[in-house]
């Protein structure tokens, strides 16, 4: 989940830059929309419920 | 029993004269009968090899196992040949001078140790270990700068490991409680006895063509033996080579293992390794939260700022308006001066005067003034009325 560790580095970032002083109200509005849209995204993420297990088995190379 | 118990090995031994009339032997008759075709069969000899399981009872005698990379022997050292010697510690290669013979309470094969010497280079498998351990170290397979980093959020863990053992319960235990949000990949492989060498090599080789984020390879705790095949050079050096960081918990915390010590990090038990390869979703979880709140607060004094702003620059424009107004109003005044000055009412205020006709029309012109005609007269405090002559 290498996308998972970006996503919160971005968000991050975002609160770094929203919580900066010099920044007008329509980019920390529009910071403010992304950050949440990429929280949303986490945590959704992170709902996922089940641990998928598989078990790759003798298929391609001979032992 | 065949082989001990043939006629050939006892001269004077009649195997069928000592059968019930069944025809069935008893336990002890088999015990003490192979005791002495041991006894008689094999003299006492020089033995070598690994010291195991070594214990010494209340009593003073010591109890061990002597071994190597084939088989196993059961010891007794009595406390009368023992009492001038330091106890020996696993793992040890010695030397035994020792009787073969039967302890026929358990039925067991063991040797009667009378002398017992250590040597110095160590066991075989620890002289195994070393020269392997030192190939991996030419080749800087062990340099700490080698250790990757584990990813924070793994997707997808692959495990190697036996698919029947106790380690795959506990990583999938761990990892389905911990970080669910992964798929496991499970690639079975023996992890003992002869085949495990390429049974490992070969599942590590299928993994390393599949997309996946850190591996974990696992085994329960056994003996040297049982764990030898992650002391395999080959092995080793299969684990060092793969793409993705490497867990390892092989064995015991004890035992450590050369493949423990060329993954990227080691740990303890399968649980362990489970437990380092995952973050805690509920710690993520409230990660996220903190953000949230980071979020909203930010945006609050974002906000505020941003009206404070707004707030000065009203201020400003308000004062800026108050300085033209001021300026206005002074050139107003001066336009007022000038204005004053040219007023007709000063040129009156002179002694001239103005005469206009009864429709206002100023009266400049001799022509405009026939006798007779009525005229009204401005002069500077008001007016009259005059008549031509």
């Amino acid at each position: 989940m290498a996308e998972f560790s970006k996503q919160l580095e971005r968000l991050e970032a975002i609160v770094r830059r929203l919580e900066s002083d010099d920044l007008d109200l329509d980019e920390a509005l529009q910071l403010f929309e992304e950050g949440v849209e990429r929280l949303r995204v986490a945590r959704e993420q992170l709902q996922q419920a089940e641990l998928k297990v598989k078990k790759v088995l003798e298929i391609e190379s001979p032992s | 029993m065949g082989a001990p118990l043939s006629p050939g090995h006892g001269p004077g031994l009649d195997l069928f004269a000592a059968a019930s009339a069944e025809g069935a032997w008893t336990v002890g008759e088999v015990t003490r009968r192979a005791r002495a075709v041991i006894e008689a069969g094999l003299p006492p000899l020089w033995v070598r090899g690994e010291i195991a399981d070594f214990t010494a009872a209340r009593s003073g005698h010591w109890y061990f196992t002597l071994r190597d990379k084939a088989a196993q022997l059961r010891c007794a050292m009595f406390a009368k040949q023992n009492f001038r010697l330091a106890p020996p510690v696993d793992g040890v290669q010695v030397f035994v001078f020792a009787r073969p013979s039967m302890y026929e309470a358990k039925g067991e094969f063991q040797l009667i140790v009378s002398e017992l010497l250590t040597t110095d280079q160590g066991g075989l498998w620890k002289l195994a270990f070393e020269k392997a351990k030192a190939a991996l170290t030419k080749d800087g397979l062990l340099d700490p700068t080698r250790k990757r980093r584990l990813p924070a959020f793994p997707r997808r863990i692959a495990v190697v490991t036996s698919p029947d053992g106790a380690a795959l319960r506990d990583i999938q235990a761990v990892v389905g409680r911990r970080w669910p949000v992964a798929e496991l990949i499970v690639v079975p492989a023996q992890v003992q006895g002869a085949k495990a060498e390429a049974s490992v090599c070969s599942a590590l080789n299928r993994i390393r063509r599949l997309p996946v984020d850190v591996l974990v390879v696992a085994r329960g705790g056994g003996s040297v033996e049982d764990l030898w095949a992650f002391n395999s050079e080959r092995v080793a050096r299969a684990v060092a080579a793969m793409p993705m960081p490497v867990i390892s918990a092989i064995g015991h915390e004890t035992d450590v293992t050369l493949c423990d010590l060329v993954a990227d990090l080691r740990a303890p038990t399968p649980s362990a390794a489970a437990e380092a390869a995952t973050p805690d979703r509920d710690e993520v979880l409230a990660q996220c939260g903190l953000i949230g709140q980071r979020l909203a607060r930010a945006l609050r004094i974002a906000s505020r700022h941003v009206v404070e702003r707004l707030d000065r620059t009203a201020d400003r424009l308000s004062r800026c308006m108050d300085h033209r107004l001021e300026v206005s109003g002074a050139r107003l005044t001066a336009y007022g001066a000038r204005l004053d000055a040219l007023s007709p009412l000063k040129v009156l205020a002179r002694g001239y005067a103005v005469a206009r006709d009864e429709n206002g029309q100023v009266l400049k012109r001799v022509a405009q003034l026939p006798s007779g005609k009525e005229f009204r007269l401005r002069v500077t405090d008001g007016e009259v009325n005059g008549r031509v002559q």
